[in-house]
């Protein structure tokens, strides 16, 4: 069984979610700041009339706030009710995956990411991580897959 | 709505069963009536009323099948009454199977059991009678009855008219006319009416005006129909009015005509003959008011354009003008739409009653609730909304706030408990809601033992405090309470959803006052925009008292040691407001400007002064919620687009107000 997933990066790591649970992509130029909100929130989003929340990758990993760059983009996801977007630093390809391309993550990296990686599969030359999005927008994870 | 029928059904099957035996008890004596050849019209009257109340009561709670036997059942009573006739035995017969039907019903729901649905074939049988009663009633004459009094008098009237003259011999009209006077002497209409019945039967009483004379000094009259066989002297004696207030009426054949045969029109035909009302779904009205939504936003695309081509050097006076107009076009369109999404308040609280009565019987206390909101609507959004909150105070006054009858005849008190809701549209298209009891108020000691808190100081604190989530200061569970929502989820509603504004007064042993503020709608606000701290934010224009200029010189920065931030002092108008700067309320770095502006706010009286960097102007917004548990923060109302796409976040300057006061204490 094979199953489409988004690619995106962020830092020199290459991520990847279920293509479906992904409404959008979409190029980022900011957003409006919310002020009392969680530090990793960029802020809301103007998504085709819909004011989203957006989730700063970078800052939820713990790397340095970057300023948008014309690679930048939102990745507009779903579960449930819920609309989140999360901004990473680039997002190009669609992918389809085996589901037995996945493997669960090393110790170090459950640990490093705070478990917001799931598993990690190899995509033709490169290593990437299932990332668990229920998780990083504050949902239980789901455990998926 | 299960919640709701929970809290309604010990009401509604008390009320119910009220019903059920009155009908029953007036259907018998119909039947022995009618056994004698006679009509018993207030039998009829009251077995329409009966059935018609079951039928609302059932409505209500969603008990279907119970609304279908009692439609029909009042179908046969209002035809009786309205075009007079006679029920055959068998009839009474299918009558007492109705109402065994739903006593059946009742009886179901009261045991949690499940609710059979209606016999088909009662149904048909009860349908069946509403034509038989439909009798053909000649058309007669009262002499000495204007006609404006017969329009009054319905078909059963004249009926039982006739039937007590039957009896009696002959019928009189007496007037009464209250006065001072005459009430000073003790004679008002009830001690009239009681008299009336010692010396004959009264048919009916039909109040009249008339022009205020010596005679009837208040311009009211009463005009009594009596069936008797007393002579006049002896009623005049009796009843202690003059000779002029008596007439014999006493029917003779006369022409045909002066009854009309047709029945009255029915609300639904009156409707529809006047071309009144239409019934809409809220959805659609949402779908609406989305439209106009969109318009609005498009406007402030427009206006954008507009002031960028007049930057490029354009002529635009021919398009300002033409904005302009389809901005005031647009805020007609809007004052329009929200017309048609009202709702009466009174409507509203139609449920409440129910409610009391229920909660009142399961503690054994006695409770009225008096109501005066007439003419005062709010949107059927802010409707749906507020309609638990109000369950949950009034059901909280009766479970907690009202004392037992034994208690308050102790303190001096009624034995009956009180409940008001008081309700009047306030400017800033705003509604202001009260609910006060007259029980033994909130004991401030008890609630901070609870709470393991200080006890507070204010009514505010007091309001704060027993808003904690979870908290409750029940000694023992009644059998309404245990369930529900807390002051917590109340107070949600009112300030987060509805950015409103709720308040408390207390006092012990007098009683409890709670008041809610709330907008009359929700979607399209006016607004003020403003700049802070480098981004753009707007706030309702209901919540703002002032906006002004703030000159270094009215500023007082009193020393905070020990605090990384004072609290200033604004002079205005020769009052001293706390003032408050946006930017730190709101925890964002600063930025200096050469002339800050300040927006004033007043929560319960109490004012507060906002420092910001600039202020705009004000617009008509289209405000979203911010649902997403990342952005629902404190003091942040919503979201709004001003044209250009990006949100705009929309601040109740109201709850900053309130923290930063709090914080700076």
């Amino acid at each position: 069984m094979s199953a489409l997933f988004v690619m995106f990066k962020v830092g020199n790591a290459d991520y990847v979610i279920p293509a479906s649970s992904v409404l959008e992509l979409e190029s980022f130029t900011g957003a409006t700041e919310v002020p009392g909100a969680p530090s990793f929130l960029r802020g809301v989003l103007n998504i085709r009339g819909r004011v989203v929340p957006a989730i700063d990758l970078r800052t939820r990993f713990g790397l340095a706030r970057t300023e948008p760059t014309i690679d930048t983009r939102v990745v507009v996801g779903q579960i449930g009710t819920r609309v989140v977007g999360l901004v990473v630093d680039a997002a190009r390809e669609v992918v389809s995956l085996s589901s037995e391309a996945f493997r669960p993550p090393p110790e170090i990296i459950v640990e490093q990411t705070q478990g917001f990686v799931q598993a990690i599969a190899e995509a033709g030359q490169r290593l990437v991580m299932l990332l668990d999005f229920p998780k990083v927008i504050g949902e239980e994870s789901t455990h998926a897959q | 709505m299960t919640t709701l029928l929970k809290d309604f059904l010990p009401g509604y099957l008390a009320e119910a069963d009220e019903h059920l035996s009155l009908a029953k008890e007036n259907l018998l004596s119909l039947e022995e009536r009618l056994r004698a050849g006679e009509t018993h019209p207030r039998a009829v009257r009251d077995l329409f009323r009966s059935l018609h109340t079951l039928k609302g009561l059932s409505a209500m709670i969603g008990v279907e099948p119970v609304v279908e036997i009692a439609h029909q059942m009042e179908g046969v009573f209002r035809a009786l009454e309205r075009e007079g006739g006679r029920l055959s035995l068998g009839a009474i017969e299918t009558l007492i199977a109705g109402l065994a039907a739903i006593e059946e019903r009742v009886g179901a729901l009261s045991a949690g059991r499940p609710v059979a649905k209606a016999p088909d074939q009662l149904l048909r049988r009860l349908s069946g009678l509403t034509a038989e009663s439909s009798g053909d009633v000649s058309a007669e004459i009262l002499r000495g009855l204007e006609p404006e009094l017969l329009t009054q008098l319905s078909a059963a009237d004249v009926e039982q008219l006739r039937l007590a003259i039957g009896k009696t011999g002959r019928a009189v009209r007496l007037d009464f006319a209250p006065s001072a006077e005459r009430s000073a002497a003790g004679t008002n209409i009830t001690s009239v009416r009681r008299r009336a019945a010692e010396v004959g039967e009264i048919v009916k009483v039909i109040p009249t005006s008339a022009e205020p004379t010596s005679a009837h000094p208040s311009g009211l009259v009463f005009v009594l129909l009596l069936a008797t066989a007393a002579s006049d002297a002896e009623l005049l004696q009796a009843l202690m009015l003059p000779r002029e207030s008596l007439r014999d009426i006493t029917m003779v054949d006369a022409k045909p005509g002066i009854f009309s045969d047709e029945p009255e029109p029915s609300i639904e035909e009156g409707d529809r003959l006047m071309g009144g009302f239409v019934r809409v779904s809220v959805a659609k009205l949402d779908e609406t008011m989305e439209r106009l939504s969109a318009l609005i936003v498009d406007r402030f695309k427009m206006a954008r354009a507009v002031t960028d081509l007049a930057t490029r050097g354009a002529d635009v006076r021919a398009l300002s003008a033409v904005l302009s107009e389809n901005s005031r076009h647009l805020r007609d369109l809007r004052g329009s739409i929200m017309k048609t999404r009202l709702v009466a308040v009174e409507e509203l609280l139609r449920p409440l009653p129910l409610l009391v009565r229920g909660a009142a019987k399961a503690t054994g206390k006695k409770v009225n609730l008096e109501t005066k909101v007439a003419g005062v609507e709010l949107d059927k959004a802010v409707a749906e909304r507020l309609f638990p909150t109000l369950v949950h105070l009034v059901r909280n006054a009766v479970d907690h706030a009202i004392e037992h009858p034994a208690a308050r005849i102790e303190a001096g008190k009624p034995p009956h408990g009180s409940i008001e809701i008081v309700a009047r549209s306030l400017a800033n298209n705003q509604l202001e809601l009260t609910v006060r009891d007259d029980g033994h108020g909130i004991d401030r000691r008890k609630v901070a033992a609870k709470a393991r808190r200080e006890i507070p100081s204010s009514d505010a604190d007091l309001l704060d405090l027993i808003s904690l989530p979870g908290l409750s200061t029940r000694d023992t569970a009644t059998s309404t309470s245990g369930r529900g929502m807390g002051m917590d989820i109340v107070r949600r509603i009112v300030s987060g959803e509805l950015r409103g504004h709720l308040s408390l007064k207390t006092e012990e042993k007098r009683g409890t006052t709670f008041t809610l503020c709330v907008p009359l709608s929700l979607k399209i606000v006016d607004a003020f925009s403003l700049s802070c701290a480098g981004q753009l934010f707007v706030v309702p224009v209901s919540s703002v008292d002032d906006i002004l200029e703030i000159d270094v010189k009215d500023v007082l920065a009193a020393p905070a040691p020990g605090r990384t931030h004072a609290l200033r002092v604004l002079r205005r108008a020769g009052s001293q407001i706390p003032l408050v700067s946006l930017s730190h309320a709101l925890e964002m770095p600063p930025i200096s400007v050469l002339r800050p502006k300040a927006i004033v706010v007043s929560r319960a009286g109490q004012k507060v002064a906002f420092e910001v960097d600039q202020l705009y102007g004000q617009h008509e917004v289209v405000v979203r919620p911010l649902e997403d548990p990342l952005v629902s923060v404190f003091g942040v109302a919503g979201s709004t687009d001003l044209g250009d796409g990006r949100p705009v976040l929309v601040l109740d300057l109201m709850a900053l107000g309130a923290r930063a006061i709090a914080e700076a204490a």
